[in-house]
C-alpha cells in the first residue's frame, strides 16, 4: 500500500486523542466526600465489567474515527505484487488497427485518430523504463519502427505522422507477431494492447481459428503477456465501394475488346439516387455512368475498352461517393499481349496430316494461321518432340502442353517444375504412349513429394471396340472460368463428344484444396482436373487430345475448349500485378540486369529506387512499400514499364462492427480484457500498476464509525 | 400569606449558631402559624367547670360562663401525662455529607433535635438524648424542665460527626438502657444493613417504645446529580474511595437506593415504626408537624 498524501498519515496520531481525553478527564476529577458508599459500591460491582467492555468498545471506535479519517485523507492506494516488487515497468506491444475502416467514424474525428491518440496516451502512461513496440495490423503485421526500444518519445512522434492504412486487419497474424515480439522484450511485466474498431470482417467467427492459434502461442510463452482489447470509436455507417471488377477475357490481346463489369455496392444506410461511376483507362477518363444505388443495394456497371498496344495497361472504376475514399475506386493492371507463346510437346508425332498427337490441338489453338486467314491468332504455338524439350525451349513460354508424352528425363522434369512454379501453365493429355509407371511413380510425385501430375493414372477406362459403349462429358453448370463459356448452349455442348478410352484417375482420399475437378465423364471418372502448384497451374485431361481415343477433336466445341484452357493457364500473371495493399510488388528481369535499378512510382508520385537482386535464374525487382491503394508504376532498367495496382480488401468495406455481446464473447475466448474507452483502460492499468485508491471505502467506513459511535453511545446509555 | 416558618428554611437557620435560638425560632415560627400563642391550651387539658370557692385564683375564673350565667365557675384542667422522649442522634461519618448550599445531614439533624427538644420541654415532657456513631457517644437520660434544655443544647452543640455507622449494634446496646417506655425519635440517614437495623428497631418495639424515625437524606443522595469524573471518598472509612464517571452509574445507583428505601419502608411498616423521610432542604416545620401529629395520636 502506498499513499498519495503520505504526510497526512501524521493524522494517525489523532487516534490517541480519545485516550488522552479520557486520561485528561480522569485526572481532572472532582472529589466528593460521600456517605452512601454502599449504594455506589453495589452499583459499581454490578456494572463494572459490562461498563469496562462498553468503554473499551467506545474507546476503540472513537480512536478509529480520527485514524480512518487520517488514512482517508492520505489517499491510500492498494498496490499489486508488481508495485511491491518496486517494478511498474512494462514491455508493451501495441497492436494498432490501421485498416482502412478505421478511417471512418461516427464523430468528428475518424476512428483512427482516436486510436492514434489512445496509443500515444498508453505509451505516455507506461512506467519509466518500459519498452515498447507498435505493430500495425492492416495488410499483415508491420512494426511502426523496426527496432523495439525504450524510446517512447520517438514512437509517439512516428505515431503522429501515421494515417490509417488500407489493408484488412489481420488479427491472428498480428497477434502471432506480437507474441514473437513480446518474447524478445525486456520486462517481466508484459502486455499486449489491441486498439481496434472490432470490424466484423476482421473479428468475426471465421477469423476465430487464427485468433485461437495466436492465443495458444501467447499462452505458451514463458512469461505470458496480459492481453487487452481496446475498442475505439464508433464505425461510420455510410460507405459505397466498387467491390469487384470482372473481365470478359481471361487474357487480352491487342485490339481485342474487353468488357469490364464493375460491381458497386452500398454498404451504408443512405440511398444514392444519382451515383456517378467513372471508367478510366490508362489514367484517362473513357466513360461514365449514372446509377441509382439504394442502401444495402448492389449494382453492376458495364464498360468496354480495347488496347492498341501490347504491354502493361491499367483501368480504374471510380464511384463518386462517401468520404471513405479508399474503396470508392477499384483499379486493375491489364497486361495486353501481342501473342501467347505456347509449347506443344508432341509425344506421338506423325508425318500424316492430323495423325500426330498435337495436330488437332495446333489447329485449334491458332485457327487463323492454319487457315492462312488475315486475322492474327493471339496464341502462337511451337511444336517440339519430347526429346527437344528443355529449359531453353520453355523460356518465354506461357503454357506447355504435354500430348501423349511417354516420359521425361529428370532434367526435363526439373525444368518443367520450375516453369510451373514460376507461374507457367501446364496442360497434360496422356495417351496410349504414356508410361503409366513413370507417370504414377515420378510425374505424380516421389516419396511423398507432390509431383506435377495432378492425379495418378489408375487404369484405362472404356474400350477401343467400335460397339463398346462410349463415355460422354457430363453436361452441367460449370463454375470454373475455363469452362463457364459452355454454360451458354450457343457455344456448344461438351456432352456431344464420345470418349472411347480414358484414364481412370485416382482421386485422393482426403480433399485437396489445391485440386479442382472441372468436368466428369458419364462413367463417373474425372475428365478434367486442375491443380495449383507454386504460382502456376497444371491441368490434366483424362483422354487424348487427338482423335485416337474419341471424337473430341472433331466436335465444334473442341476449338473454344482448347483456346479457353490455354488462355486460362496463360492468364496467370506472375509476379501478380493486382495485389492487396501491403503486399510486395515484384517484377522479373533477365539475370544480367541484377544490380541495376528499377524505379517504382507510388500513387502520390513519389519515386522509389529499387535495386534488382539475383534470385535463381533471374533478377528480381521487389518493392515492399505498397502501403496505399492505387497505381504503382515500375520503370525497369531495360526501359519496360509495368503497372501494379494495390487495392484494399473489399471485405473491409462492410463497416459493420461486432455487437457488444460478440465483443465480450471474443474477449472471453481470448482470455483478454475488453475495455471500451481509453479512460477505462487507463483506470484499469492504473489500478493494475499503481494499485487501487481506497479512500472511498474508507470514507464509508468513517461514516459507519461515526454512526456506530452514536448508536453505541445511545444504546449503552439506554442500558444504564 | 407568607408564613414565618417559610423563612425558617434550613439554609437560613444554618447561619445561626445558637441552637437554642434556632430551636425557639423553629418552634415559635411553627406555632405562630397554628395559634396566636404557643402557651395556650397545650400545657394542660381542660377537664370540667366547678363552683368558685374562696381561695381559688381569680385568673382561673371562666368569665364567659359568668357572662352567661352570672355565676362564678372555675375551669379545672387535668394535668397532662408527661411524655418520655429520647432523641437518638446519628453522628456517624455519613451524616457529615452536605450538598451545595445545604446544611450537612448532621447539622440538619442536630437543629431538628434541638427544635424537638425545645418543643417537648416547653410541653413539660421529659426528653433524653443519645448521640452515637459506631457506639454510643453520649447518653443523657430523660428529664423535664427548662433547665434540662441547656444541657441538651450544649450536647447537641458539641456533637461532631465521625466514625462508621453501626445502627443495629448501637440500638441493641441502647435497648436495656432506656427502660421506661416512651417515644424514641431517631435522627439518622439509616445507611447500613437494613435487615439488622430493622431487627434492632424491633427490639425497641418489643420494649414497647414508640419509634419516630426521621430518615435524613441530602438531595444529592436522592438524585445523584454528578456529571464529570468524580472521586467519591468515604466519609466513614479512611482511604475508601471510588473514582467513577457518575453518569454511567446513576441508574444503577438510583436503583440500589430505591431497593434500599423499599426494604426500609417495608421493615418499618412491619414493626409499626413511623418512618419520616426528610431531605436537608426541607423546612424543619414539616418534621415538627409530623412529631405533633404523632404526639397527639398518643392521646
Amino acid at each position: 500500500m502506498t499513499f498519495l498524501n503520505a504526510i497526512l498519515l501524521g493524522g494517525l496520531a489523532a487516534a490517541a486523542l480519545p485516550v488522552l481525553i479520557h486520561l485528561f478527564n480522569k485526572d481532572r476529577f472532582r472529589v466528593v466526600r460521600w456517605g452512601a458508599m454502599h449504594l455506589i459500591n453495589a452499583a459499581f460491582e454490578k456494572n463494572q465489567r459490562r461498563l469496562n467492555l462498553e468503554h473499551l468498545l467506545l474507546l476503540l471506535v472513537r480512536c478509529a474515527i480520527p485514524a480512518v479519517l487520517a488514512l482517508c485523507m492520505a489517499r491510500p492506494v492498494l498496490t499489486g505484487a508488481a508495485r511491491l516488487l518496486g517494478d511498474d515497468k512494462v514491455s508493451l506491444v501495441l497492436l494498432l488497427d490501421n485498416s482502412y475502416s478505421m478511417a471512418s467514424g461516427a464523430g468528428a474525428a475518424a476512428n483512427f485518430t482516436s486510436a492514434r491518440e489512445a496509443a500515444t496516451k498508453i505509451i505516455e502512461g507506461a512506467g519509466r523504463g518500459s519498452d515498447f513496440s507498435v505493430l500495425l495490423m492492416a495488410g499483415g503485421p508491420r512494426p511502426l519502427i523496426e527496432d523495439t526500444g525504450f524510446d517512447g518519445a520517438r514512437l509517439i512522434k512516428e505515431l503522429a505522422k501515421l494515417d490509417a492504412g488500407f489493408g484488412k486487419s489481420q488479427v491472428g497474424e498480428s497477434l502471432e507477431a506480437a507474441a514473437a515480439q513480446v518474447a524478445r522484450m525486456q520486462q517481466q511485466n508484459r502486455e499486449i494492447v489491441v486498439v481496434t474498431d472490432f470490424q466484423k470482417v476482421s473479428w468475426g467467427d471465421d477469423q476465430a481459428a487464427g485468433r485461437s492459434r495466436a492465443i495458444e502461442q501467447l499462452t505458451a510463452l514463458p512469461l505470458p503477456p496480459r492481453l487487452s482489447l481496446l475498442n475505439i470509436g464508433a464505425p461510420g455507417r455510410d460507405n459505397v465501394a466498387v467491390e469487384s471488377l470482372d473481365f470478359s477475357r481471361l487474357i487480352l490481346g491487342t485490339g481485342q475488346a474487353l468488357n469490364v463489369r464493375a460491381t458497386v455496392r452500398n454498404f451504408g444506410e443512405r440511398d444514392y439516387p444519382e451515383l456517378r461511376v467513372y471508367f478510366r483507362v490508362d489514367g484517362r477518363e473513357r466513360s461514365a455512368a449514372q446509377i441509382q444505388l439504394a442502401a444495402g443495394e448492389q449494382r453492376q456497371v458495364l464498360f468496354t475498352t480495347a488496347f492498341d498496344t501490347a504491354g502493361s495497361h491499367f483501368i480504374e472504376v471510380h464511384a463518386d461517393a462517401d468520404a471513405l475514399k479508399a474503396d470508392n475506386a477499384l483499379a486493375a493492371s491489364i497486361p495486353v499481349w501481342n501473342e501467347i507463346p505456347v509449347l506443344l510437346v508432341n509425344g506421338d508425332p506423325s508425318a500424316e496430316p492430323l495423325k500426330g498427337e498435337t495436330d488437332f490441338l495446333e489447329v485449334a489453338l491458332q485457327p487463323f494461321g492454319q487457315a492462312r486467314a488475315e486475322l492474327a491468332d493471339l496464341i502462337k504455338t511451337r511444336v517440339i518432340t519430347t526429346a527437344e524439350m528443355g529449359a531453353a525451349s520453355l523460356a518465354q513460354r506461357r503454357v506447355v502442353v504435354l500430348a501423349n508424352v511417354r516420359q521425361l528425363t529428370d532434367v526435363q522434369l526439373a525444368a518443367l517444375r520450375d516453369f510451373v512454379r514460376d507461374g507457367g501453365g501446364l496442360l497434360i493429355f496422356p495417351g496410349s504412349r504414356a508410361s503409366t509407371d513413370w507417370h504414377n511413380l515420378v510425374f505424380a510425385g516421389r516419396q511423398g513429394e507432390p509431383g506435377l501430375l495432378p492425379l495418378q493414372l489408375v487404369s484405362l477406362g472404356g474400350s477401343p471396340d467400335e460397339n463398346a459403349p462410349r463415355a460422354r462429358i457430363v453436361a452441367e453448370h460449370y463454375a470454373h472460368p475455363a469452362l463457364e463459356l459452355f454454360n451458354d448452349p450457343r457455344n456448344g455442348s461438351l456432352a456431344d463428344a464420345e470418349i472411347k478410352l480414358w484414364y481412370k484417375l485416382r482421386l485422393p482420399r482426403e480433399p485437396d484444396p489445391n485440386l479442382t475437378v472441372l468436368a466428369k465423364l458419364s462413367s463417373g471418372d474425372p475428365f478434367l482436373v486442375e491443380r495449383r502448384m507454386g504460382e502456376g497451374r497444371v491441368m490434366l485431361c483424362a483422354t487424348a487430345c487427338d482423335a485416337d481415343w474419341g471424337n473430341l477433336p472433331v466436335k465444334p466445341f473442341y476449338l473454344p475448349l482448347m483456346q479457353r484452357l490455354v488462355t486460362y493457364l496463360a492468364s496467370t500473371v506472375f509476379p501478380p500485378r493486382n495485389v492487396e495493399v501491403g503486399k510486395t510488388l515484384a517484377a522479373f528481369f533477365p539475370k544480367s540486369e541484377a544490380g541495376r535499378v528499377a524505379v517504382f512510382t507510388d500513387p502520390s508520385g513519389l519515386r522509389h529506387d529499387v535495386a534488382l537482386t539475383a534470385k535463381g535464374s533471374r533478377a528480381v525487382a521487389e518493392f515492399t512499400g505498397a502501403r496505399q491503394p492505387g497505381l504503382y508504376v515500375m520503370n525497369g532498367p531495360d526501359g519496360s514499364t509495368v503497372h501494379f495496382v494495390a487495392s484494399t480488401s473489399r471485405e473491409e468495406s462492410d463497416l459493420k462492427p461486432l455487437t457488444p455481446a460478440e465483443r465480450e464473447s471474443v474477449a472471453k475466448t481470448m482470455g483478454a480484457t475488453l475495455v471500451n474507452s481509453l479512460k477505462e483502460y487507463q483506470e484499469r492499468d492504473h489500478g493494475r500498476r499503481f494499485g487501487r485508491e481506497v479512500w472511498k471505502p474508507l470514507l464509508w467506513a468513517l461514516l459507519a464509525l461515526l454512526l456506530g459511535e452514536l448508536v453505541l453511545q445511545q444504546w449503552f446509555a439506554a442500558r444504564r | 400569606m407568607a408564613h414565618v416558618s417559610d423563612f425558617l428554611a434550613p439554609a437560613e437557620l444554618q447561619k445561626i449558631s445558637n441552637l437554642q435560638v434556632v430551636a425557639r425560632l423553629v418552634v415559635e415560627g411553627f406555632f405562630s402559624g397554628l395559634h396566636k400563642s404557643p402557651h395556650k391550651g397545650f400545657s394542660v387539658e381542660f377537664a370540667q367547670h366547678r363552683q368558685y370557692v374562696q381561695g381559688d385564683e381569680i385568673r382561673r375564673l371562666d368569665w364567659k360562663v359568668f357572662g352567661k350565667t352570672d355565676r362564678f365557675y372555675i375551669r379545672e384542667f387535668d394535668e397532662e401525662t408527661n411524655l418520655r422522649a429520647t432523641l437518638l442522634l446519628d453522628l456517624s461519618g455519613s451524616m457529615d455529607y452536605a450538598g451545595d448550599g445545604h446544611p450537612s445531614k448532621q447539622q440538619y439533624a442536630t437543629r431538628l433535635a434541638a427544635a424537638l427538644a425545645y418543643l417537648m420541654l416547653q410541653q413539660r415532657d421529659s426528653v433524653g438524648l443519645v448521640t452515637f456513631d459506631s457506639m454510643v457517644r453520649r447518653f443523657i437520660p430523660q428529664r423535664s424542665g427548662v433547665g434540662h434544655l441547656r444541657a441538651l443544647m450544649d450536647e447537641l452543640h458539641s456533637a461532631k460527626p465521625g466514625g462508621e455507622t453501626a445502627l443495629a449494634s448501637v440500638f441493641r446496646e441502647l435497648v436495656p438502657r432506656i427502660h421506661r417506655r416512651g417515644l424514641l425519635i431517631i435522627l439518622s440517614d439509616c445507611f447500613g444493613e437494613v435487615k439488622d437495623l430493622v431487627t434492632a428497631l424491633a427490639q425497641f418495639r418489643h420494649a414497647r417504645h414508640e419509634i419516630l424515625l426521621f430518615q435524613i437524606l441530602d438531595r444529592d443522595e436522592l438524585t445523584f446529580p454528578f456529571k464529570r469524573w468524580t472521586k467519591f471518598d468515604s466519609l466513614e472509612v479512611a482511604d475508601q474511595f471510588r473514582l467513577i464517571e457518575p453518569a454511567q452509574f446513576r441508574a444503577a445507583y438510583l436503583d440500589n437506593l430505591k431497593k434500599f428505601q423499599h426494604e426500609l419502608v417495608a421493615g418499618c411498616r412491619r414493626h409499626r415504626i413511623d418512618l419520616v423521610p426528610m431531605v436537608t432542604d426541607q423546612p424543619y416545620a414539616d418534621a415538627l408537624a409530623t412529631y405533633l401529629t404523632k404526639r397527639l395520636s398518643r392521646g
